[in-house]
């Protein structure tokens, strides 16, 4: 049968395969300055991802037999057992937010983006249960954080190119 | 109502804000951008720069920031985007130069940038280790040409600076700048000054301030100068020029201050009589010669010999097989 | 000899000095203890400030801000979980489990007590075994660095938590991303884009992969103890407890002394060495990993072991070691000083001063850890819902603040999704980051040996120190399958 241990085995053997197969052809090229003699520079990325792969395969193998048998491990032991559907919202809420955080950056600026990014996760985390805190660290946080940066280290901080907040200086 | 006041605002800040750029230039820090680590050639420079030009320019600050990464071009390409204000500028290197001169694409042009003037010249040095049969370049050349047992240099790579010392050397004396002498890439002057005193590899010639306290504590023997003139500190060594290496001979570190693409004429103009009151300057000297560097502030045309520079290297990466 | 340290004595203790040194470890127990904020920032920052001090004062005051931004790191690996640099990476493995437990204070304090008897052995060794040492730096070339690094990888096996196995995919996964941007001879590998050509930086990818997963697994889950606070329970160390460590210590130490001499090397794998070490070696190490203060001590020992003899390459040589002796040097060249045989030679007054304030410093070191140690362990009576969103700040404003590239903090920000699918698959992330941090030194310097002896082998088994590690993964190597093979032998028992 399929459990979390054959799915493990099969995402690490489509990783590593993906980096071995088609990644490294792709983007390692081997210049030409290079003696003959040195280890070229994909030598060691292919050493790896086959030394990964070798270890996919082994453990398909062997969770495949192991479930076949009935032996069963506690594979996430640190995580619960039953996976809500409320979780999966949510997973998907945080990487909605650092995306969105990550394509702000460059239109809304720093400050504006990381604002929105502290209320996001306050509101994720359940941390609004503090209201007042939450609202008060979210704003006044970034904005502390981006005038000592700025006047202590002279940090550039991108401003945006929306232009609707000032850059703090 | 408010919307009237807003654009009556906005208005006069602009005024204000074009008024006082024409009428006197700095008026808040300058940010100068140190494209390499803290604590090496351009760092120091750009501190030494920051702290001694504050002095000509109405008393504003220059602030150093260090924006690393990519053989500095992270850094230049971060000033030669921003707003061509005068108030982002870059402490340029001749990598600035080589980068574009030897990759197949480059983010920055060698010219993509307002030319301020030069700083300094950092002369590098061909060196062995003390007890190195070899007591001059000419030595090391016999030894290179007979091909006897394969010598191995220290480099920050192929197409870095110090590969390129190298490199033009072996060629200008014929022989295969790729095959010659073997490269051992190290990343900085201190790791290759390691494994030069270490003995793990039989010479360099990489920049002067990386070796002068390995040359004078007598550890190291300085062979050839890559730089216009002698060293002071290293007077009985010969440059690379009066050997009568051709390419050699025009390879030599230095520093110089760019700006963005489109600066204005009269924040160029400003930034000309500072660094001629910098070049005089004896605070500057003085941390110039510290460093291990030759003051070239207010001296020379910078665009041209930005220029000449970017030529030499092309050319030789073309020779060398880098670039089709 | 003696007459020249009572003479530094009494003219190192200045009231400026002893202010540098002061401001200086305050400084940098802070600023390395708040996430994202490194010690390299630090003695970046205060560089302008030495320019026109006195030449001892400036070094110290650098010096001291080093040494306290290495303890400051561990703060926040044991409270929050997130390492202020990478050397206290390790510290997290049982520092976050005990303040888990409520037994934050205790952990703090062993991290404080550590790491102060492993700078003070430091900076003796650096005084008396500055000669041996500085000759060991330079016999240690790419050969021999090779096998030093084999050997460091090999501990992976100590820090893969429940499977080996999982333990050399998370390795591989940190060798692989290593490697993307310039490699040593200037060719680009994995640049997709303009940001990756730079390659990836330490700090994001450490932080994304310890901090960040713990804020995702908060808001997934919603599980743990994130409504409450943790207890502050015991926060004393007693006797017993240090007495059991006391060995780890020392060695630790020792270990940080060997490592920290050989310049590239530097704290974070010190630190993983003796940890493993530890691990190997102790009575309670199927505690390791679940919140055990000997991997505490053993870790933050031998980081701080380091801050001392790291100066061993750079004042005996002349030669940095790292980005923050890097620094260093480039101030002793502003103050005209010239680091190397010559300083002995001409500057040995000040040499002998240097000395005495780092010894100094030590106590100094003690004193601001206790002080504010109390402050900072009120962090962990913070609630974990509040306390994640404000540690995501202080790392999206400090990462960037490194190097004013927004791609820093896109990378942490994907470490961060990274790391929780790992923490999802039980992938440990440890492995990960030992392999990231040492994998590019294994890496070049095999390329290097090989270049130097021109594709022969042979080079590997050439010298005295190669041969000694070369025994030494065997023995560990042999060491680790007994091991193994025991734990599946008991498992079979059990089932």
């Amino acid at each position: 049968m399929i459990n979390k241990n054959v799915i493990r085995a099969v995402l690490i053997t489509l990783f590593f395969g993906l980096v071995h197969f088609v990644l490294i052809p792709l983007h390692v090229p081997r210049p030409s300055f290079i003696p003959g003699f040195a280890p070229p520079p994909d030598m060691w990325p292919r050493v790896v991802s086959l030394l990964g792969l070798g270890i996919g395969l082994f453990s398909i193998a062997t969770s495949v037999l192991e479930s076949r048998q009935g032996v069963s491990h506690d594979l996430t032991a640190s995580l619960p057992v039953r996976v809500s559907k409320g979780a999966v919202v949510r997973l998907g809420a945080v990487v909605l937010v650092f995306a969105g955080f990550a394509i702000l950056l460059p239109l809304l600026g720093f400050l504006g983006s990381s604002v929105l990014l502290a209320l996001a996760t306050f509101l994720l985390t359940g941390g609004f249960r503090y209201r007042t805190l939450a609202v008060l660290l979210a704003l006044f946080l970034p904005v502390a954080l981006q005038l000592f940066f700025a006047n202590v280290m002279y940090t550039p901080f991108p401003a945006g190119s929306w232009g609707v907040l000032p850059t703090l200086r | 109502m408010s919307k009237i006041l807003k654009s009556l605002l906005a208005g006069c800040a602009l005024a204000i804000a074009t008024g006082v750029a024409q009428a006197d230039y700095p008026e808040k820090a300058v940010t100068v951008v140190a494209p390499y680590g803290a604590g090496g050639a351009s760092d120091l420079a750009a501190r030494s720069l920051a702290d001694v030009a504050r002095d000509y320019l109405g008393d504003q600050p220059v602030v150093v920031i260090n924006k690393t990464g990519n053989g500095g071009m992270n850094g230049a390409r971060f000033v030669s985007e921003s707003a061509p204000d005068g108030y982002t500028l870059l402490l340029a290197r001749v990598g600035m130069a080589l980068y574009p001169a030897v990759q197949e694409s480059s983010p920055v042009g060698w010219d993509d940038y307002t030319f301020l003037g030069s700083l300094e010249a950092t002369p590098m040095i061909l060196a062995v280790s003390a007890n190195s049969p070899y007591q001059n370049a000419q030595d090391l050349i016999e030894a290179l040409k007979s091909g006897a047992s394969p010598l191995a240099y220290g480099a920050s790579g192929a197409t870095s600076i110090d590969g390129f010392t190298v490199q033009a050397l072996l060629s200008d004396n014929d022989l295969d700048p790729l095959r010659a002498a073997t490269l051992v890439p190290y990343k900085g002057g201190s790791a290759l000054a390691t494994a030069l005193l270490g003995g793990h590899v039989d010479f360099l010639a990489v920049a002067a301030g990386s070796l002068m306290p390995h040359i004078e504590a007598g550890k190291m023997r300085a062979l050839m100068v890559y730089a216009p003139s002698r060293m002071d500190t290293l007077p009985d060594v010969p440059t690379a020029s009066e050997l009568g290496f051709e390419k050699a001979g025009q390879i030599s570190g230095w520093s110089a201050l760019y700006g963005p693409k489109g600066l204005p004429e009269e924040i160029v103009a400003q930034w000309t009589g500072v660094l001629k009151q910098v070049g005089d300057d004896p605070d500057w000297l003085t941390l110039a010669n510290r460093r291990g560097s030759i003051s070239t502030a207010g001296q020379g045309d910078l665009a041209a010999f930005a220029r000449s520079q970017y030529e030499l290297f092309n050319g030789m990466a073309k020779d060398f097989g880098y670039l089709k | 000899m003696w007459n020249d340290i009572i003479f530094a004595v009494s003219s190192v203790a200045t009231f400026a000095n002893v202010l540098a040194m002061s401001a200086g470890i305050l400084a940098g127990v802070v600023i390395g203890a708040i996430p994202g904020m490194t010690g390299t920032m630090a003695v970046t920052l205060a560089l302008p400030f030495t320019f026109y001090m006195q030449p001892v004062t400036s070094i110290l005051l650098l010096v001291a801000l080093y040494k306290g931004s290495t303890y400051g790191a561990s703060i926040s690996a044991i409270l929050i979980k997130t390492p202020g640099t990478a050397s206290a990476a390790c510290t997290i493995l049982d520092g976050w489990p005990l303040a888990r437990q409520g037994k934050a204070g205790k952990a703090l304090n062993m991290a404080l007590v550590s790491s102060c008897i492993g700078d003070f052995i430091s900076n003796i060794s650096l005084i008396f075994l500055a000669a041996p040492l500085a000759l060991l730096a330079l016999r240690v070339g790419p050969a021999e660095y090779f096998m030093l690094m084999a050997f460091a990888l090999c501990m992976v096996a100590s820090i893969s938590g429940n499977s080996l196995l999982m333990g050399i995919v998370s390795a591989c996964l940190g060798l692989l991303l290593a490697t993307v941007g310039e490699d040593i001879y200037g060719s680009y590998r994995f640049a997709m884009t303009e940001d990756m050509k730079g390659g990836l930086s330490i700090a994001p990818v450490l932080i994304g992969l310890f901090a960040l997963p713990e804020l995702i697994r908060m808001i997934v889950f919603r599980d743990g103890p994130q409504g409450k606070a943790m207890k502050l329970g015991d926060n004393h160390l007693t006797l017993a407890e240090f007495k059991g460590s006391f060995k780890s210590i020392v060695r630790g130490s020792f270990i940080g002394v060997v490592l920290g001499a050989i310049p590239g090397i530097g704290p974070s794998a010190a630190a993983f060495f003796s940890y493993g070490e530890a691990r190997r070696s102790s009575p309670n190490r199927d505690n390791f990993g679940k919140g055990e203060l000997e991997g505490i001590a053993a870790s933050e020992s031998a980081n701080n072991g380091c801050c001392g003899s790291t100066m061993i390459p750079l004042l005996a040589l002349g030669v940095p070691g790292d980005v923050i002796t890097g620094v260093m040097l480039g101030a002793f060249m502003i103050q005209g000083l010239t680091p190397g045989p010559l300083l002995f030679q001409n500057n040995l007054n000040e040499v002998y001063m240097l000395f005495v304030g780092m010894i100094f410093s030590s106590v100094l070191l003690f004193i601001a850890g206790k002080l504010t140690a109390r402050y900072f362990s009120r962090i962990a009576a913070i609630p974990q819902v509040v306390l994640g969103p404000v540690v995501l700040m202080l790392c999206i404003y400090g990462i960037y603040a490194i190097s004013s590239n927004t791609f820093d903090v896109t990378i942490l920000l994907i470490m961060g999704a990274v790391g929780f699918v790992m923490l999802l698959l039980d992938i440990p992330a440890a492995p990960f980051l030992i392999a990231f941090i040492l994998g590019p030194m294994f890496e070049d310097n095999l390329r290097r040996a090989l270049a130097i002896s021109r594709g022969d082998l042979a080079i590997f088994f050439q010298s005295p120190i190669s041969w000694l590690f070369a025994v030494l993964i065997v023995f560990f190597l042999a060491y680790t399958v007994r091991w193994e093979l025991q734990k599946l032998r008991q498992k079979r028992a059990e089932s």
